[in-house]
């Protein structure tokens, strides 16, 4: 029966009943499967009968890693800026446009394609699309010698592939937003440019930190993109760092090249906080009026907006065209009669893949999205010690390129007393604890949006602190959770970089099995379970959708929206 | 409250993944080409086989993780670098089979660590239609490759993922005569004419096919197998030679079903197993003397002068070959 105020001292949250067990219990295990991995390959990498820094100081010297240093920041910063501009575009046509329920839906459902491609295939359908030969370039715009291969190959491909993040993690600060605030600009004789300018987008302006964050983050940590469509001009460190260890068979050059990327990953960390915490975005007070109309976008805005989007969107259904059109041909270019070869393979030697990533993906969602949550409201609402450097440990896994996070875990959990190789868990808890931090952020930007007034009336009336955060919190940051949860599963259906190292003969992955016939250049079969994780990741993120809106039942209309009701 | 559901998931979960009685086997070999030899085996003795494929980097760096309690019994169809590169991080251990003493000398580790499974090459692969449309004639020669008219029409791949690069970069030091420089100054012109280094060995082949890039420089079995798939494909070999390379198989160190895994070791060498290579249009060689030759690849090894690998000298300079490729040849 603590008072449950966030404005209460760190020695008051130490006696919490509830709250010292459960930031007990987060380090606990953000200890066993973060910390204790990535240290026991920091000893690897930096203990040679004495501490060393020997490794880095021989990279360093390479000019390919000095400059892969460079192009890494680079690309994260314009992957993080455009990706974000165009996630902003999105989601200002998604909730202030007052779009047709239909077109909405149909818009987000594109949107959500990139995100959800297993990897390689997206990059390897921009090489048809848009490659020396491809679909758009030669064949519509008659482009012959267009050379996708570096910088710009590479930014296209992964700004499409993490717009998304923008998007969703955007749609919910704006869709947040009261009108009244706006309105009330408009009545002061503001016009329109100067209400978005200093009242709507300050007010997103927590929300446009966060999705800059987890842009340049998620392309600081992807290696396949690079891998595919970098080449040999454009080296960024995550594909520096996979090459190091695979190629070279340099496992300590590769660890020290990895943890090279911790610093640029630590300082957008601490500009993201620096910036949402110098402003009070409150908006969500419990005392709001009525919504009124919106009406801080011109025709002219909207038309642009459109056009940007239209784009876009064509673009990415091009290139899942050409996919959907490989994995029902025989042979693309070769043979083009249809056939149901690729599928029928899918589902008799692919059923097992498909069953365990299922099974698998069931068991992540529920536990990482309480995590992200519980971690997400840990790190906002209370006043806990060292909450911060639990946010940062949580988020060393996210950051870490997937090649060594693999490894990591290899390493550390391959021994008894904790020998996890070849289960399940180790899956589940390298999922769990490399792609929680999407709800997790969610969470801290929704909780930066609420009145802790609402949980001070809730604490007042003697709730407890678990009671207050289940009947009050909970419902306000579902959106959080869902879209936490929603992350987890696509990350489960998709990802490949740490769990290439950590799948078994009993667990496979369907991501395996698409890296597999891009090796074996079955690119049908590839397509195949393409189409079939596409259909998958839709499906599940419908239900969600439903589920939301029918546990909501109008109390918070946000929560739909988030992924498209 | 996430840490007991985390435990509980865990006791759920981790029951023993690997089977006692079963066989497990590292391989880089795509499944295509390994599942059906190692189902035969299965249909022989009994004892299934469990693998998992990883490329060959892949495959050390997992294999050297688990080196104090190592997952697999066997190394399996991987190219010789992969081998000397798992000897020097001590995951494998000298194991010699009985009829491994007919295999010739240059397919063998002097000390036993490994021992070759099949011959490999490389081959030029090229896009048939494109090559009408520029009116060439396909390359017959490294240096047909510096034309003018290849410029950004080549791919191959990048020499710190693929074997296959280190088998073009040996196939170009033997073809200029183990001139080092030379076969350097040789690729910095190649380069110009490059594409992109691909991924995988056999990344360039549908790209190539599909008509991205002119000519496609590859192993012999991804080649082929894009070729079977119905693309209008020409193969050729440069006169000059290509580097015969093996692909081989060890014994893990510290194996748990060392016995199982000695038995199939046996087994890749008998006439049954090698036989498996020509019934599967492998296109690779066989390397136990006596084994039958599958004779589309007997009839394609006929235009290619196979030029003769010193793997001792292969495992002690590929650093240095590969350093070379990354800070001469693609530095701009």
């Amino acid at each position: 029966m603590s008072p449950a105020a966030p404005e209460g001292s760190s020695r008051a949250a130490l006696r919490d009943p509830v709250l010292a067990p459960t930031v007990l219990l987060l380090w606990a295990a953000v200890s066993l499967f973060v910390l204790y991995p990535v240290t026991r390959l920091l000893v690897l990498t930096f203990w040679d009968g004495g501490p060393t820094l020997a490794p880095v100081v021989e990279l360093v010297s390479s000019w390919q890693h000095r400059r892969a240093l460079g192009n890494s920041l680079l690309l994260a910063a314009l992957v993080g800026g455009i990706g974000t501009a165009l996630g902003f575009a999105f989601a200002l046509l998604a909730v202030r446009a007052r779009l047709p329920r239909g077109v909405g839906g149909a818009l987000d459902a594109v949107v959500l394609l990139p995100l959800i491609s297993p990897p390689f295939t997206a990059a390897i359908a921009l090489i048809f699309a848009l490659g020396p030969k491809g679909l758009i370039s030669y064949h519509v715009f008659g482009i012959a010698s267009l050379n996708i291969y570096g910088l710009g190959g590479t930014l296209l491909s992964e700004t499409l592939t993490y717009f998304p993040i923008a998007y969703l993690t955007l749609k919910g600060v704006l869709g947040n937003i009261d009108p009244n605030l706006e309105d009330g600009a408009f009545s002061l004789g503001a016009r329109r440019g100067r209400v978005f300018r200093t009242v709507t987008v300050p007010l997103a302006a927590p929300g446009l930190a966060n999705s800059f964050l987890l842009l340049s983050a998620a392309s600081l940590a992807d290696f396949a993109t690079p891998l595919i469509l970098g080449g040999t001009k454009f080296p960024v460190l995550p594909t520096q760092a996979f090459l190091q260890i695979t190629g070279l068979y340099d496992m300590r050059g590769g660890a020290a090249l990895s943890f090279l990327l911790l610093v640029p990953a630590l300082a957008v960390f601490i500009a993201q906080r620096w910036w949402t915490e110098r402003r009070s975005v409150v908006t969500v007070t419990g005392k709001s009026g009525a919504a009124t109309s919106i009406k801080s976008l011109s025709p002219g805005a909207v038309a642009l907006l459109a056009l940007v989007c239209a784009v876009t969107v064509l673009l990415v259904l091009t290139f899942y065209a050409l996919i959907v059109v490989a994995s029902m041909v025989r042979a693309l270019g070769a043979d083009n009669s249809l056939s149901s070869a690729h599928y029928a393979h899918v589902f008799s030697g692919g059923l097992k893949a498909i069953r365990d990533t299922l099974v698998i993906a069931a068991i992540c969602m529920p536990l990482g999205g309480l995590f992200a949550v519980v971690l997400g409201f840990v790190v906002a609402r209370t006043r806990f010690p060292g909450r911060r450097a639990l946010e940062f440990a949580a988020m060393i896994n996210y950051a870490l390129p997937g090649t060594i996070v693999g490894i990591a875990y290899l390493v550390a959990f391959n021994d008894p007393p904790l020998a996890l190789t070849g289960t399940a868990f180790i899956l589940v808890i390298c999922y769990v604890f490399r792609y929680s931090l999407a709800g997790t952020r969610a969470t801290t930007a929704l909780l930066a949006q609420i009145d802790p007034s609402l949980e001070e009336a809730s604490a007042s009336l003697g709730a407890r602190r678990d009671v207050t955060f289940r009947r009050v919190v909970l419902p306000l940051i579902r959106p959080a959770l869902l879209a936490g949860m929603t992350v987890l599963f696509i990350r489960a259906m998709t990802a490949i970089s740490a769990t290439i190292f950590l799948v078994s003969l009993s667990w496979s992955l369907v991501t395996v099995r698409i890296l597999e016939g891009i090796t074996n250049l079955e690119l049908g079969q590839a397509s195949a379970f393409s189409v079939l994780v596409i259909l998958l990741v839709y499906a599940a993120v419908l239900l969600a959708s439903l589920a939301m809106r029918w546990l909501n039942a109008g109390n918070l209309g946000q929560a739909g929206t988030l992924l498209g009701g | 409250m996430s840490t007991i559901l985390l435990l509980a998931a865990c006791l759920l979960l981790a029951a023993p993944a690997w089977g006692a009685d079963a066989l497990n086997v590292y391989t880089a070999w795509p499944e295509s080409l390994s599942q059906p030899i190692f189902k035969a085996y299965t249909a022989r003795t009994g004892v299934p086989i469990n693998f998992i494929r990883l490329s060959t980097g892949e495959l050390v760096a997992r294999a050297t993780a688990e080196k104090n309690n190592p997952r697999a019994d066997v190394i399996w169809g991987a190219p010789g670098d992969g081998f000397a590169a798992a000897k020097a991080a001590g995951i494998i251990e000298p194991y010699r089979p009985p009829t491994a003493e007919n295999v010739p000398a240059e397919l063998k580790d002097p000390e036993g660590y490994y021992t070759a499974v099949s011959r490999n090459t490389l081959i030029f692969m090229s896009n048939a239609k494109l090559l009408k449309e520029k009116g060439l004639k396909p390359p017959t020669s490294w240096s047909d490759l510096l034309e003018p008219a290849y410029k950004g029409q080549i791919q191959t791949a990048d020499a710190r993922t693929s074997g296959t690069a280190l088998t073009r970069i040996l196939s170009i030091y033997y073809a200029f005569g183990r001139d080092e420089d030379k076969a350097v100054e040789y690729q910095k012109r190649l380069h110009q004419n490059v594409q992109v280094y691909t991924k995988s060995g056999g990344g360039c082949t549908i790209p190539t096919a599909m008509g991205q890039a002119m000519v496609c420089i590859a192993h012999m079995p991804d080649a082929m197998e894009a070729k079977k798939k119905g693309y209008d494909m020409i193969t050729t070999f440069p006169r000059e030679g290509v580097a015969a390379v093996i692909e081989g198989v060890a014994l893990v160190r510290g194996a748990k079903n060392r016995e199982a895994a000695t038995r199939f070791i046996d087994w890749t060498f008998t006439k049954d197993m090698q036989d498996l290579l020509d019934k599967n249009e492998v296109y690779m060689l066989p390397t136990l003397p006596g084994a039958s030759i599958n004779p589309a690849v007997a009839a394609l090894m006929k235009e290619a002068k196979l030029l003769p690998v010193d793997l001792d000298w292969v495992g002690k300079n590929r650093k240095r070959l590969v350093d070379r490729w990354v800070n001469e040849v693609i530095k701009e």
